[in-house]
């Protein structure tokens, strides 16, 4: 039975608090929860990666990875399909299907553009539309269903395994470990790559490292939240986050404040809509149109006290 | 299998042959003016951004005019323009007023609109799910359940945007190819790009129903990346643009039908795609003049070249017993510079002090006019003579006040006498 049934936006959050403070039995974790610790994890993990990839203006090349994540996933079951094998949570294949994809689209993208001359842009939309067109066209063909494909993009929370929090989880862990590890020369390579790689500093590796995280995190969330939310958690805190500030450590804490606020909210008002207006939304919707209404309600706000800065 | 013929006779199979093949047109003449000015990911953004105003479109004819599809179809069509351009407005709002980045403000909007398109549909779900399904149907596109009404709506939104580009196209032609230039005309750019905005917008709207929001991008991209390398002309661009478009409309919505043969559905848009890509990686690989194999075989061609002179010059300095791949001599012999015993024949001969002369002509030319020493210029020269035409070495001779003698004091072969009668 879940606790949260039938509670509106207030009685969430009265009842994650008793739930936490051990008034109620928190024995197994409820559909709610489970939604909010996947977001959140998602959250941390995303923000962290957005804010280097905007900084690196690369988050079109993370919109690119949203789409070819699926071919990456088809390919890697192709590989490892036994009729044994769990496919819903397979660390392993996840694992290869990032490592695939992140691969295709860079290699790819750098190749269309170098040896077959073609301008940024064009290379980059026309690889990222061919692989997620192979990626759709290949599910289609072993599954026999065209509607497999709907998932991919808007996500199906309902469907959410307790499994899911170990990996999303897994994920943020292994994204802070070598983002962390490696802060200084991330920041180097992330306002100057020139000069980073002058200095000695990886850079190309640390471009592929960053895209393979990108995908992982991208895989470990599409199950959950599909991968238009992550697109948006990618850009979106730290877009918030960058009318506030200047100084990148406040930035990605701030980020991943707006991040985790998004999910919290997001998922309580879900809840809330179920039980008031009996409204089933999608999770992921609503923390995106959450995160776009905050960006709003941001702009409003520093776009005046920006100006009254300039008449004082 | 289905005869190719019936996709324009079947009157089940024509309005979704015609209806694709007209999309695929529209997008791939606005794409080319889009591909010119390096924003090719703009059409990704506002086709993403469209959705809302398609789940709104679907979600509101479904409230008023339950029963009537083409009504419906133009409901959708006012939705995903109007969401498409606020979703411009919104773009260039944040890039120009909020001076965000141009990446993120793309991949924001694309998010922002698409994550509340995908809002409005999970209301829509539960309670209209027939209706539903109607708006997913732009995901992916799907062209099957096209009828002729739908045709009509759509190839009257490509004349449009053909007459657009036919009547802007000497405006396009200047702003492109020299931006300031054209300024000094009196021709504003700024509102050229407004009209180009404008044509994308239109042709989203015109091309998600077959090829779908996700993908639209793509259809954008394809047919003018697909010509580029073909011509150095706009209006071959737009043309071979065009043609490609067709073609890949025609051929994917043909291949989604004939693949699965009835046993499931292959959404049309994925395959669209997939052809057009397969016609753009063809055309990068073996365009004429800058295809990469082209480009690779003609540095091969020419490298052969040079090995089979070498080997013609080697012959003609009497080293008899130079043994000589297989395929170099097949070539002597099949431009009859070598007899079948392997000697110089008189016509190897000729064609070998032509290439001595031009030889010893450029070292004359790289010691008196470029200052070289002496004993350096043999290396360049040893590549600069396979560079023959009639017409630079009689400029040389005459340059040259036709020497005699090399710098290393070696005779130069006297020129070929002229054929024909003097």
């Amino acid at each position: 039975m879940n606790p949260y049934w039938g509670q509106d936006f207030f009685g969430f959050f009265s009842v994650l608090f008793r739930r936490l403070t051990g008034q109620l039995p928190l024995d197994h974790l409820a559909s709610d929860e489970v939604q909010l610790l996947v977001l959140m994890g998602v959250a941390l993990s995303t923000v962290l990666l957005g804010t280097f990839l905007s900084l690196k203006k690369m988050t079109m090349m993370a919109n690119s990875l949203s789409h070819t994540t699926l071919l990456g996933i088809v390919i890697s079951y192709i590989i490892f399909f036994t009729p044994e094998t769990d496919l819903s949570v397979n660390t392993g294949i996840l694992f290869l299907a990032a490592l695939i994809s992140a691969l295709l689209t860079t290699v790819l993208t750098e190749l269309a553009r170098d040896l077959l001359k073609l301008q940024e842009d064009a290379a980059i939309g026309l690889v990222f539309t061919t692989l997620f067109a192979l990626g759709i066209i290949l599910v289609t063909v072993f599954t026999r269903n065209s509607h497999i494909g709907v998932e991919v993009i808007t996500g199906n929370v309902d469907a959410l395994h307790p499994e899911d929090i170990r990996l999303v989880w897994v994920t943020a862990l292994i994204n802070f470990a070598l983002i962390g590890l490696f802060f200084r020369q991330w920041v180097m390579t992330a306002f100057d790559e020139k000069l980073s790689f002058s200095l000695g500093v990886p850079t190309r590796a640390l471009h592929y490292l960053l895209m393979f995280l990108t995908a992982l995190t991208l895989i470990a969330a599409f199950r959950a939240v599909g991968v238009l939310l992550v697109l948006s958690f990618l850009v979106g805190p730290t877009l918030i986050a960058r009318q506030w500030t200047h100084r990148l450590t406040t930035l990605l804490l701030l980020g991943m404040g707006f991040g985790l606020f998004a999910s919290i909210f997001g998922v309580a008002l879900s809840r809330h809509f179920l039980s008031v207006y009996h409204m089933p939304l999608s999770t992921g919707g609503l923390v995106v149109t959450l995160i776009s209404i905050i960006y709003l309600v941001s702009t409003v706000l520093t776009f005046r006290s920006s100006r009254g800065l300039i008449r004082s | 299998m289905t005869p190719l013929i019936d996709f324009f006779t079947d009157p089940i199979l024509r309005p979704s042959t015609v209806g694709c093949m007209l999309m695929c047109f529209a997008s791939a003449l606005v794409g080319v003016v889009v591909f010119l000015r390096k924003r090719s990911l703009i059409g990704e953004t506002l086709s993403h951004a469209s959705f809302p105003g398609v789940v709104i479109g679907v979600f509101l004819s479904a409230l008023l005019i339950p029963y009537s599809d083409e009504l419906v179809a133009l409901a959708i069509l006012c939705g995903a323009f109007l969401f498409a351009f606020l979703g411009l407005i919104v773009l260039n709002f944040l890039e120009n007023r909020l001076q965000v980045k141009a990446d993120s403000a793309l991949c924001f909007v694309l998010a922002s609109f698409f994550g509340l398109g995908i809002l409005i549909a999970s209301r829509l779900q539960q309670s209209y799910p027939l209706w539903y399904k109607q708006a997913l149907i732009f995901l992916y596109g799907q062209a099957a359940t096209m009828t002729n009404m739908h045709v009509i709506i759509y190839a009257c939104f490509s004349f449009v945007i053909l007459g657009f580009i036919l009547y802007f196209y000497r405006y396009l032609e200047a702003v492109n190819f020299d931006p300031s230039f054209s300024e000094t005309l009196g021709i504003r750019s700024k509102r050229l790009d407004d009209m180009m905005f404008l044509l994308i917008v239109l042709a989203i709207v015109v091309g998600i129903r077959s090829v779908g929001v996700v993908l639209m991008a793509g259809m954008l991209i394809g047919p003018a990346v697909a010509a580029r390398p073909l011509t150095h002309q706009l209006s071959h661009h737009f043309a071979l643009a065009g043609a490609f478009g067709v073609a890949s409309g025609f051929l994917g919505n043909y291949l989604s039908v004939v693949i699965p043969q009835g046993a499931y559905s292959l959404p049309t848009g994925p395959m669209i795609l997939l052809v057009s890509s397969a016609f753009c990686f063809l055309s990068l690989l073996l365009a004429p003049r800058s295809g990469l194999i082209t480009r690779y075989l003609r540095m091969r061609r020419f490298s052969f070249q040079c090995a089979v002179e070498n080997a013609l010059k080697s012959l003609w300095k009497g080293e008899e017993k130079a043994s000589f791949p297989p395929l170099i001599r097949w070539q002597l012999k099949r431009r009859k510079w070598i007899d079948p015993q392997g000697h110089l024949t008189g016509h190897g001969k000729a064609a070998a002090e032509k290439i001595i002369r031009l030889h010893r002509l450029w070292e004359v030319y790289l010691v008196d006019y470029m200052g070289q020493k002496v004993e350096k210029v043999h290396r360049t020269a040893e590549e600069l003579e396979h560079l023959m035409s009639p017409d630079l070495e009689r400029e040389l001779t005459e340059l040259l006040h036709n020497p005699q003698h090399d710098p290393h004091h070696q005779p130069i072969p006297p020129p070929l006498p002229p054929l024909g009668p003097t």
